[in-house]
């Protein structure tokens, strides 16, 4: 229920933003920074983070044994998610994206 | 930018380790999910002021579907593929490639199962496809496409990655990514018990 409930709060919060957006309730100032305030946010949950993960004991003590592993699971991971979506790429095609497969 | 990825991960870390007390833990994820709910709140406006790109998904239709599901493939697949490499089972393997850079979720599921250093696999893995993701992704935008941007981001497309996808795609491709986030996100919970059962 606590994903299903925080699932439903992100899409609020976001269908909030685009309705405002949409309305062009955001003006002046505030408007020409949207891309700062979404850098700023976005270091902020990163540093965060980072906070987390030095916290917790166990993970900073096994950090090189356990990075190693976590390397090749996430390198993996995304190249077979790549990988993937070029395989379907040629039913999705965006106007932007010029690299075709 | 990326840069400024890298130093935040290093100072946060190196705050946690040495300058912030522990009783932090349970407040930072409430800080966190605050930040997050802002971000959020700005990309909907950004998303929002891109009147007509909602057209455009209607006119993609189902298809759009295929990108979170070859994500969700691709993942699982790399998962256990990694796994010949390292010492985890090759159920492990896909189940933390299943996280989907998830890495709270995917993280507790497996605590939950009682297993504690598969769990901080999960954490460290899915933290670092998030990471590594954010870094190579304005090298990736520019030399493989978007869709392959949309899809390294995995369950991460629908919030933290998604600055970082609009700033390096379009605003078509961000409607794409947070589709395909929201579908992710959707099916950590559901995958990754069910790798695990069917492994375990």
């Amino acid at each position: 229920m606590g994903i299903l409930a925080d699932l439903v709060k992100y899409l609020g919060i976001l269908f909030i933003g685009a309705l405002i957006g949409y309305n062009d309730l955001v003006k002046g100032k505030l408007a020409d920074n949207l891309g700062t305030i979404q850098d700023v946010c976005l270091l902020f949950l990163l540093f965060t983070m980072g906070i987390s993960i030095g916290l917790n004991k166990e993970v900073v003590d096994n950090l090189l044994g356990l990075g190693l592993k976590a390397l090749v699971i996430s390198v993996c991971t995304i190249v077979f998610s790549i990988i993937a979506v070029r395989l379907v790429k040629r039913f999705v095609q965006t106007k932007g994206d010029t690299n075709e497969f | 930018m990326s840069f400024k990825i890298f130093l935040a991960v290093i100072l946060g870390g190196l705050s946690g380790h040495f300058f912030v007390p522990a009783s932090v833990s349970g407040s930072l994820g409430t800080i966190a999910d605050i930040g997050l709910l802002v971000l959020l709140f700005f990309v909907g406006i950004d998303i929002g002021k891109q009147k007509g790109i909602l057209n455009t998904v209607r006119s993609m239709g189902f298809k759009v579907l295929l990108v979170p599901l070859a994500t969700i493939i691709g993942s699982v697949v790399g998962g256990m593929v990694a796994s010949f490499f390292i010492n985890v089972s090759i159920g492990e393997g896909g189940a933390l490639g299943s996280g989907l850079g998830w890495y709270t979720l995917s993280a507790t599921i497996l605590s939950r199962e009682g297993l504690v250093a598969l769990s901080a696999l999960a954490f460290l893995s899915n933290v670092f496809r998030e990471v590594i993701g954010l870094i190579i992704m304005p090298t990736v935008a520019k030399k493989l496409g978007y869709l392959e941007v949309v899809s390294m981001a995995g369950a991460t497309a629908m919030d933290t990655s998604l600055p970082m996808i609009s700033a390096t795609t379009d605003a078509e491709t961000s409607i794409i990514a947070f589709v395909s986030g929201v579908i992710c996100t959707s099916s950590v919970p559901i995958i990754l018990p069910i790798i695990i059962k069917v492994f375990g």
